[in-house]
């Protein structure tokens, strides 16, 4: 246990809160991006919405209530300003708030993408493995061409490939992705096809790279040394070589939760899911920006949350990160 | 024979039990009648309050919600009594209604009064200052609905209005919601409506959609289904999976996309004509547009059978004038423009105009692309040379407003319409430039023969008003009128759905089975 006033407690508090810093900046800055694209963008949303029943004083309420025709740092300042007050706006055509909206719809894409990336994890790294270990075998010659064809093909291709084999041809599984009556045994029976759709791709990722990380530090002069010690293979392969191997892989995990988050918009699409890329699709295409907004700030948090997460723990597997923040220049 | 079970076998097992468990067939078989259906809409549900509905989707499930004074009868237009037992109009501006007595709202709110009807009225034509009404032009002069006892009322407007039955007392915008309700509920009644119409709301999600259950206090016909579950799939490849599945019983395709399905057994493909229509304009504004002979060669120019071919694989009848044959006032003889190169070629020439290069702008959907190369190739053929410009619907919405429109050179637009000549004509006067008139056309003849008409009573003399206003579109030669599509209804072999015809307005309460 580290003490109080001691250099290392010192330390970690000094590189949480530097993340802490870049955390609260790239949620600004995605912001004030998201904020000056919708200023550009074309398209009023009450025409957008309502087409020709759309009357100029129609129009111009929408606009004043979504704060358009206030100057860009107005409209900043007001939505972080609500934000700290737990407000995430209010949806002007339905008159609920954003927020209500979101947790809606959240779970549904939480359990998506974490399903997803646990699936991908749990096949991917003894695939990996495997292939690593049995270097130059028939499997390991198989799992690379699948891995790579896999990565290769978009979600929303192998979505509708899914749909059909399983869902039309042997009428295994449903086709729509979300249960009507919400029974636990029906959402779970919906979503395994979503979840397979976005994980396929991840499975060969993960897969590759814990194959290459593996082979890169079985050749490391410490794993020569466990062996020369006596340790049994599946020892040094599993208790030393994969602690290491791992370490990129968990970096791609984070930076992952955010292409995943991507390509379960057009998952959810394909399997009429509920889900918070496709509120913020349909939000976009009728130009309601309140949900756009408020929508997207819970995206970037939860993906800088993640990637906060997965910076903190491999710099608990490999502390010489966290030296090397605290000390530029240090080696 | 032995077999000795190891511990690979016993996982192996169990494995596949579980998976057998997990993966259980999930259609239903069904035994006996079906009490219950799945429907598929293609935009979410979003405002179940028919003051600020968003369009036909919301519209179609409030219509089942809530009752009006007189509705439409099953597959028809033709209107017939519903929360009222009688309503007569006893002058053109003046009509007094009769409620039936019992009719009761749903979660306790009480029996339904006028005192109801007059709130629901004025509060989408005469809403207060703050207060959103999206179709507030529904209830266009009215002036106020006036409770002369507990059932009895009377409608006062300040003009006559033709369409004012069919357009509004009939469709949502007449709906009755309860005045309690609405002031208790608030914003909330937008996603808790309350109704004592055939159906009653059960959930509502978004970007699932909602279910609806039959309403055992509504006294007006039984609808035959016991809950309708209203799914939002907003991709066509989802919907035709879904119902080769088993899990969707009714969906409206577009006709390329229904095709497939004919070959399905259980299913039924029915291609019914739509009142939507779609037309390539021409700006009168800019030039060399303001020329009517470079209108005209375009006109002659451009083949709409192959056009149509193209964008709805010849399966959208061809439209020769503003109006559908189901429309009163239908302009029967309208010429049917038929493709004259050479005579384009002269018009052009007399016009002084060559070496034309102009721009397309149309959304960007596959029958309006499709739709748009062709023009292109066949403008081409008189020298004419066209730059298809595709947008998103933000843009594409917006391309007509304001200053902006009077940049367009030609566009491809769709528009909804309803069983009334006057809904369809609004669009196109003049005090719709800079609006929805993206043809920038004023014709203070048109503006006087649609005010005209919209105030008629007389279904003659009303109908020629209307053919008269199709002739001066004509003669302008903005408007190469194109189709006015088709909706292909896919259903369950043993469903009968029901519509008002044009299948823009769904009537879900009166969807039954074949005998």
């Amino acid at each position: 246990m580290l003490a109080r006033g001691s250099p290392r407690l010192e330390e970690a508090i000094r590189y949480l809160g530097s993340r802490l810093v870049t955390t609260v900046l790239i949620v600004i800055g995605a912001m004030l991006l998201l904020f000056t694209l919708t200023s550009v963008v074309p398209g009023d949303p009450a025409t957008t919405l309502f087409g020709p029943q759309a009357t100029p004083e129609l129009s111009r309420r929408f606009i004043t209530e979504m704060g358009l025709d206030q100057p860009l740092p107005t409209r900043l300042w007001r939505f972080f300003a609500n934000v700290a007050r737990g407000n995430l706006g209010v949806d002007v055509i339905s008159g609920r708030p954003v927020a209500k909206l979101i947790g809606e719809v959240l779970p549904y894409t939480l359990i998506l993408t974490f399903s997803a990336l646990g699936l991908a994890a749990l096949i991917g790294v003894p695939l990996g493995i495997y292939a690593a270990t049995h270097r130059g075998s028939v499997l390991d010659n198989i799992l690379a061409f699948t891995s790579v064809a896999f990565i290769a093909v978009p979600s929303f291709v192998i979505a509708i490939f899914l749909l059909l084999i399983f869902a039309t041809w042997l009428d295994w599984l449903p086709v729509l992705g979300a249960s009507r009556t919400g029974a636990l045994g029906d959402e779970f029976k919906r979503m395994i096809l979503p979840t397979l759709a976005l994980a396929l791709g991840w499975i060969g990722f993960i897969g590759r790279l814990i194959r290459t990380s593996m082979l890169e530090v079985m050749g490391e002069p410490y794993i020569r040394t466990s062996r020369a010690y006596g340790l049994s293979q599946r020892i040094v392969t599993y208790k030393y070589a994969l602690k290491n191997a791992c370490i990129p892989t968990i970096t791609l995990l984070g930076l992952g939760i955010g292409r995943l988050l991507g390509n379960a918009v057009l998952v959810e699409i394909v399997f009429a899911r509920p889900g918070l890329g496709r509120l913020i699709y349909n939000a976009i295409s009728e130009r309601n920006y309140p949900i756009v907004q408020g929508a997207s700030l819970v995206v970037v948090v939860l993906f800088v949350a993640v990637n906060l997460i997965v910076d903190l723990s491999y710099s608990a597997i490999d502390p010489r990160i966290r030296h090397d923040t605290a000390k530029p220049g240090a080696e | 024979m032995t077999h000795s079970v190891n511990r690979r076998d016993f996982l192996t097992g169990v494995a596949g039990t579980a998976l057998a468990y997990a993966i259980d067939a999930p259609a239903q078989t069904a035994s006996g009648p079906r009490t219950n259906i799945t429907v598929r809409i293609d935009r979410d549900l979003a405002v179940l309050d028919p003051a600020a509905r968003t369009g036909p989707w919301d519209g179609n499930v409030i219509r089942c919600i809530q009752q009006r004074l007189m509705k439409q009868k099953p597959n028809s237009s033709e209107l017939e009594l519903d929360a009222a037992a009688d309503v007569k109009q006893v002058s053109p501006t003046v009509i007094e209604f009769r409620l039936k007595p019992g009719q009761m709202f749903t979660d306790g709110f009480g029996e339904m009064t006028a005192d109801d009807v007059k709130f629901s009225f004025e509060r989408i034509g005469l809403p207060a200052k703050d207060a959103v009404a999206t179709y507030k032009n529904d209830w266009l002069y009215l002036t106020g609905v006036e409770v002369k006892s507990k059932y009895e009322g009377r409608i006062v407007l300040s003009q006559p209005r033709a369409n004012l039955f069919d357009v509004v007392i009939g469709d949502v915008s007449g709906c009755i919601v309860s005045k309690k309700a609405v002031e208790q509920r608030g914003a909330d009644i937008a996603t808790k409506p309350v109704g004592s119409g055939p159906y009653q709301l059960v959930s509502l999600e978004r970007q699932k959609g909602a279910t609806l259950r039959r309403n055992p206090a509504y006294t007006g016909r039984k609808p035959y289904y016991e809950e309708i579950a209203i799914r939002f799939i907003s991709d066509a490849r989802t919907t035709d999976l879904a119902l080769r599945s088993g899990e969707l019983d009714f969906a409206v395709l577009s006709p390329s996309t229904a095709d497939p399905l004919r070959s399905v057994p259980g299913l039924t493909v029915n291609e019914q004509p739509s009142i939507a229509y779609v037309w390539l304009g021409m700006n009168v504004e800019k030039a060399p547009f303001t020329d009517v002979r470079v209108r005209q060669a375009v006109r002659l120019a451009l083949d709409v059978d192959q056009m149509l071919t193209a964008g709805y694989n010849g399966k959208a009848p061809r439209l020769n004038t503003l109006l559908p044959p189901q429309i009163l006032g239908h302009w029967r003889e309208a010429p049917v423009y038929k493709r004259n190169v050479a005579e384009a070629k002269s018009l052009l020439a007399a016009a002084g105009v060559s070496n034309l290069k102009v721009k397309l702008l149309i959304l960007n959907q596959a029958a309006y692309q499709n739709m748009a190369l062709v023009a292109r190739a066949l403008l081409a053929d008189v020298g004419i040379t066209v730059e298809v410009d595709s947008q998103e619907g933000g843009t594409y919405w917006n391309s007509g407003k304001g200053d902006v429109g009077k940049n367009i050179d030609m566009f491809i637009v769709r528009f909804n319409g309803k069983h009334d000549p006057n809904f369809i004509m609004q669009w196109f006067v003049s005090k719709q430039i800079g609006e929805w008139n993206w043809q920038r056309w004023n014709s203070p003849e048109f503006d006087a023969l649609f005010a005209q008409s919209a105030g008629e009573l007389d279904a003659a003399k009303r109908r020629q008003e209307v053919v008269d206003a199709q002739r001066l579109m004509d003669k302008s030669a903005a408007f190469v009128w194109l189709t006015n599509e088709a909706n292909t209804l896919v259903y369950r072999n043993w469903m009968k759905p029901a519509g008002v015809p044009g299948w823009i307005d769904w009537q879900y309460d009166d969807f039954g089975a074949t005998s």
